[in-house]
Order: structure tokens, then C-alpha cells, then sequence
């Protein structure tokens, strides 16, 4: 399509001459498009924030041995003590996990692969018991999946030999404070004095509810020989999946599961929520494009005496049919613009008013794409919908005008 | 001299159900260099001949032969570009575009088919302004004009792209008598000067009188055709005095 300049003259000369109608349309269009920014930012914060709650403390991708569900309580005690140890195979720990850590050290995409083991345990209390999981641990790598230093309530890090962090739902159940020290007892019956370094909150009741120790401690206190999983951060959460899928094929031995299968309910409910919303940015789209097709239609009525004079001179259909997709384009452009300003702007207070008033803050995420996509779309379904007039201008015939003054 | 027109055959008719015949068999040429006065009564099909001189209605049957050129086989862009080369416009009512001031009025045609206007055509439209006594309203918008000014401008633009042939639709037909004098005289300099051929639409006797060929149409049909070289200016001005009919009542539009 080769475009004239004077159609871009008339074009512009139209809008600035009914500039009501035409600062009308574009207030229209920048609703239609401040709503969509702040609706997509509303939703991508909100999902973000939900992914973040969900697992920001906890790992993306764990490895796990293929019988790793919790043993039954009760059956340690001396009287067994005397029959040989059932054998310990990869069924139900990872014995070889050495290797695997240098191997998923390999991956770009992993941030971090931490070997970890847990069992069920009791914190002892005159004559009351409380159940907790004990994780066993190593601290740089399993403090970027759990962010332990970040949560410390009470106490410090300082964790090794007998010296452990517990969650702050089990202090809150069984009193214990920081600097006591207390009998943990395992499912052998056996058990030792821990002292208690840290208090953390994880945010969540299943991990506040853990004592935390070296994992060398954790072993030989639980027992293990190799180490309960391998749990593992990755940069990308929503390529967890995908390599999750990967590793399954290298690993042919060990369990891979990954946040998303964790987690099907929340994404379920997220699609959900995402579906509802392109519905209602679809809607607003078509608002937008079925108002800039009327206005245009009536500015293409009230032109048609200039057309008609225009197409005497020799203006052709299809230039004529341009100068309103020029209109369309530019309004489209034009309340695009507006609407990402008011949109930003509406998200800024938004975020300000939450924070303000006390309510949960959580980051708006204003990416480029949450900007973009709705102004493009906007200006473009604004060039749709000048497609009406323009075929209106395009079929004018001159005559229509000339002989009726 | 050429012809520079011709027609051939031209039949017009409106209407699918009920079919109106306006044109019947009009065989005409013009011949270049002269300024040729269609007059007729209201109804007669003057002006609709006049739009199909003017390539803006193709006839239902016939040929239009422009310079030598069968204009017949154009289609709809062709035609509009044939007429933006070819063709000035002035009409009855000034037409002139209310978002453009009258030097971007005076400069459209030019725009429309060649793009932004460069100095020397800027400067031609100044000269035309000066010529026909506009230079002090280049900048001022159509509704900002008086009638005669506002015909002036639809002049000046009418010749700004050279035209062969300047189609005028009683173009004195809204404006005063005095006021309709001076433009007519500006018109009639200013087609001499530029060499080119008016084609005109009338009801006002006078200005019948002042052209070269005066071209009477009565129900579709040309009644009479006075020309000026063969019968001499009194001769046809006295013809004229009988048409009565035809200059009776006010400028009408048929």
C-alpha cells in the first residue's frame, strides 16, 4: 500500500477539525486500554505472588528415591535391634547421590541442587511429645530454596553439631525458645539433646513445623546412609516442568518430581484466572473497535461532501479509503498512548493505596509486554474498525455530492 | 486547432425500474482554444453532459475521445488520476475543503496526484493568488472568505495543475451580478494565459455571450450550436435574445 501525504494531511486535518468527537474517542480507547494494563499487571502480580507464596520456600524440582514414603511410625525399639538391618538399596534412599550432584551441577539451568534428608521425629517434653519432621541439610544450598537467614525470627544460623533451628509452629506448640535445650527422639526410639540456635517462619505450617540440623547430624540421628531427596531451585520456574521431564529420562532409578505436579490445583486455578481474563480484555477490545466503527462511520458521513470534492480531483477509492485508516490508526495510537500513562498511573496507586492502607502488598509486575500487548492490540483493532468508513469512502461516488450541493 | 474533445454517440440514463433518458445521441467535438457555453433549460441534461465531459459520469452508451485518447475503456482510477491531470474544477457552489486554508485548498490537486507540492508549484499558486487579487487570504480558511473570494480560490485551484480543459458548473451562479463580472473576466484572462479550454455550464445571458461557441441543449438533444467565427459575436448575441426560455428564471440546476 503506497501511501500519499496528503492523505495523511486530510487525515489529520478531519480529526483536528472535530476535535471533540476525535478527544472522545481517544479518552474511550485509553480506558479501554488503562483498564487492561492495570488488569494484566493486577493479574501478574497476583499470580506471581501466589507461585512465590506456593514455592518461593520450597524447591521447584525434587529428586526422591522411588519408595520414599514416610515409614511407618512404631516399629523401632530395642526388640528389633537384634535382627540384621534390612539392606539398604536405592528403593528407598539415595545412596550414589554424589553422583547425581556433580551431574545436575552441570545444568545451566539449576540454581541450586541440595541433598537433604528427613524422617518423622518427636520433641520430647516432660510428658508430652510433639511430632516434627527433623530436615537434615547443607546450608549454602539449601538456604537459597528455603531462605532460612531471610527468616530468622529469633536467634542466629549458626547451625552444626547439636545445634539445630526449629520452626516457629513447633516452638509455638512446645514453648521452647531460643538457648533451651531439649530431647528429640526418632522412630528407633533413640534419641539425643539438641540445643536450639534459631527460630525461623517459612511462611508456610508444613515447614514451620520442622527442626533443622547439619545434614551430617541428620543422618547418622536418622540413621540414612545416602540422603532422603535432592531438592532443587531452578531460574525459570516455569521451565521446572520441562526439565523435571529431562531428567526423568537421565535418571531412570529415582523419582523426579516437579512444582507443577505438586501443584495442580493452583495452576488449574490460574489458567482459570488467566482464561478469565483474556475474556474480559477480548471484550473490552471489541468495545473499543465497536465504537472507533461508529465514530468513524458518522465522521465518514459528515466528510462526504469533502470526499466528494476530493474524488472530483482526482483522490482514488483507495486513498480514500486510507485517509480513514489513517484516522483509525492514528486515534488507536493516539488512546493507546493516553491509556498506558493512565494505566501505569493507576497501577502506581493502586500499589501505593495498598501499601498505605496496610492491606497485602504485593509488587504489581509491570513488564513491557503488559504495556505493549494491549496498545498494539487497541491500535490495531482501531485500523479494524476504520475498515467500515474506509469502505464507505472507498464507494462514495462524486456525482452523489456535486449534484446535491 | 485539434479537437480536443469529442463525443460520440452519448446516451445517459438514470434509473433500473423506471429508466430515464437524459442524453440522446449527442455527437459533439470542441475544438481546442476556445471557451464553450452549454446553456439550456432546467431538466435539459446540460449539466449531466457537462459531468461526462468532465469524466466524473460515464454514459450509458457512446464514447468520450479526450486528445485523441478513447476515455471509454478508463476505469474508475484511471479516470480520477486522467482527471486530476487533466481536468480543473470549478462549480456552482465554491467546494472548496472548510479544514484547509485557501493556499492548501489552491494546492490539493497538485497534492493529490504528485505528492507534497515542491517551491515552484507553492510559488504558482502564490502567482495565481496574486493574479486573481487573493494574495491577502492564502492563509485564511474557507469560511473566513466572502463568496466572490471563495470562487476565486476554487479558480486558482482549478488551474493549478495545468489543466487541458477547466470544467466550470455555473460557476458565477451564487454570487452577485457585479461580483460575477469581475470573476468571469478573471476566468476568461487567466484561461487565455494559460492556453487552456473552458467548458462551461450557464444560465446568465451575458456570459453566453462572451464565448466562443454557445451550445444549446433542450430535452437531451442540442437544439442549437452558435459559433462565434462562423456567425460573428452580434449574430449570436441576437440568436441568444430569443432563447428567452433558456435565461428565464434563476440559475437552476438540471
Amino acid at each position: 500500500m503506497k501511501f500519499n501525504t496528503y492523505e495523511f494531511m486530510v487525515a489529520y486535518r478531519f480529526l483536528v477539525n472535530g476535535r471533540s468527537q476525535t478527544a472522545l474517542i481517544i479518552l474511550g480507547i485509553a480506558v479501554g486500554v488503562a483498564v487492561q494494563v492495570f488488569l494484566i499487571s493486577l493479574m501478574d502480580g497476583l499470580q506471581r505472588n501466589l507461585i512465590q507464596r506456593t514455592i518461593g520456600s520450597s524447591p521447584h524440582i525434587t529428586i526422591a528415591p522411588p519408595l520414599s514414603s514416610p515409614q511407618p511410625l512404631g516399629i523401632g525399639g530395642d526388640a528389633i535391634d537384634d535382627y540384621p538391618k534390612p539392606l539398604k538399596t536405592e528403593e528407598s534412599e539415595i545412596l550414589s547421590w554424589q553422583r547425581y550432584g556433580d551431574y545436575l551441577d552441570g545444568i545451566k539451568e539449576i540454581t541450586v541442587a541440595a541433598p537433604m534428608v528427613n524422617g518423622n521425629c518427636y520433641i520430647e517434653k516432660g510428658r508430652s511429645s510433639f511430632p516434627v519432621i527433623v530436615k537434615g541439610i547443607t546450608l549454602p544450598e539449601a538456604d537459597v530454596i528455603y531462605k532460612f537467614k531471610k527468616n530468622i525470627i529469633n536467634g542466629d544460623l549458626r547451625s552444626g553439631g547439636n545445634n539445630v533451628l526449629i520452626g516457629v509452629a513447633s516452638s509455638e506448640k512446645s514453648g521452647l525458645q531460643v538457648g533451651d535445650t531439649f530431647y528429640l527422639r526418632n522412630q528407633k526410639g533413640t534419641g539425643d539433646y539438641f540445643f536450639i540456635q534459631g527460630i525461623f517462619d517459612l511462611g508456610s505450617s508444613a515447614a514451620n513445623n520442622m527442626v533443622v540440623m547439619s545434614l551430617d547430624r541428620a543422618r547418622t540421628f536418622l540413621d540414612i546412609t545416602g540422603i532422603s531427596a535432592i531438592e532443587i531451585q531452578v531460574h525459570d520456574v516455569f521451565a521446572a516442568d520441562g526439565l523435571a521431564k529431562e531428567l526423568r529420562g537421565s535418571f531412570s532409578q529415582v523419582k523426579v518430581e516437579s512444582w507443577q505436579e505438586r501443584n495442580k490445583e493452583l495452576l488449574s486455578g490460574l489458567r482459570a484466572q488467566d482464561t478469565s481474563s483474556f475474556m474480559i480484555q477480548f471484550f473490552v477490545l471489541l468495545s473499543i473497535t465497536l465504537g472507533i466503527a461508529s465514530v468513524l462511520a458518522i465522521i465518514a458521513i459528515q466528510k462526504s461532501r469533502q470526499l466528494g470534492i476530493l474524488k472530483a480531483m482526482g483522490t482514488n477509492d483507495k486513498s480514500a479509503a486510507r485517509i480513514f485508516i489513517i484516522q483509525g490508526f492514528s486515534m488507536g495510537f493516539a488512546g493507546a498512548l493516553v491509556g498506558i500513562l493512565l494505566g501505569l498511573g493507576m497501577t502506581e496507586l493502586f500499589m501505593f493505596g495498598t501499601k498505605s492502607s496496610g492491606g497485602p502488598t504485593y509488587e504489581l509486575k509491570i513488564t513491557l509486554t503488559n504495556i505493549l500487548l494491549p496498545a498494539v492490540l487497541a491500535a490495531a483493532s482501531a485500523s479494524v474498525a476504520a475498515l467500515v468508513p474506509a469502505r464507505r469512502a472507498a464507494g462514495l461516488n462524486p456525482m452523489e455530492v456535486i449534484r446535491n450541493g | 486547432m485539434d479537437d480536443i474533445i469529442v463525443l460520440d454517440k452519448i446516451n445517459k440514463s438514470y434509473g433500473d425500474e423506471v429508466v430515464v433518458q437524459v442524453l440522446f445521441d449527442i455527437d459533439l467535438s470542441i475544438k481546442s482554444g476556445q471557451f464553450t457555453a452549454f446553456i439550456g433549460p432546467s431538466g435539459s441534461g446540460k449539466s449531466t453532459l457537462l459531468n461526462i465531459i468532465g469524466l466524473l459520469e460515464a454514459p450509458t452508451s457512446g464514447n468520450v475521445i479526450m486528445e485523441g485518447q478513447d476515455i471509454s475503456g478508463l476505469d474508475k482510477n484511471e479516470l480520477a488520476s486522467y482527471r486530476n491531470e487533466k481536468i480543473g474544477f470549478i462549480f456552482q457552489f465554491h467546494y472548496l475543503l472548510p479544514e484547509f486554508t485557501a493556499l492548501e485548498n489552491i494546492l490539493i490537486p497538485y497534492w493529490i496526484g504528485k505528492g507534497k507540492p515542491p517551491k515552484e508549484v507553492v510559488g504558482r499558486a502564490m502567482y495565481l493568488m496574486e493574479r486573481i487579487g487573493i494574495e491577502q487570504s492564502g492563509g485564511k480558511y474557507p469560511n473566513q472568505l466572502s463568496g466572490g473570494q471563495q470562487q476565486r480560490v476554487a479558480i486558482a485551484r482549478s488551474l493549478i495543475n495545468r489543466p487541458k480543459i477547466i470544467f466550470a458548473d455555473e460557476p458565477t451562479g451564487n454570487l452577485d451580478s457585479k461580483t460575477s463580472d469581475i470573476v468571469m473576466e478573471l476566468l476568461k484572462e487567466i484561461v487565455r494565459e494559460d492556453k487552456t479550454n473552458l467548458v462551461m455550464v450557464t444560465h446568465d445571458r451575458d456570459i453566453a455571450a462572451g464565448a466562443d461557441r454557445v451550445i444549446e441543449i433542450v430535452d437531451g438533444r442540442i437544439n442549437c450550436d452558435f459559433t462565434v467565427d462562423r456567425m460573428g459575436r452580434e449574430e449570436v448575441r441576437r440568436e441568444l435574445e430569443h432563447l428567452a426560455c433558456t435565461f428565464s428564471g434563476a440559475a437552476g440546476e438540471s
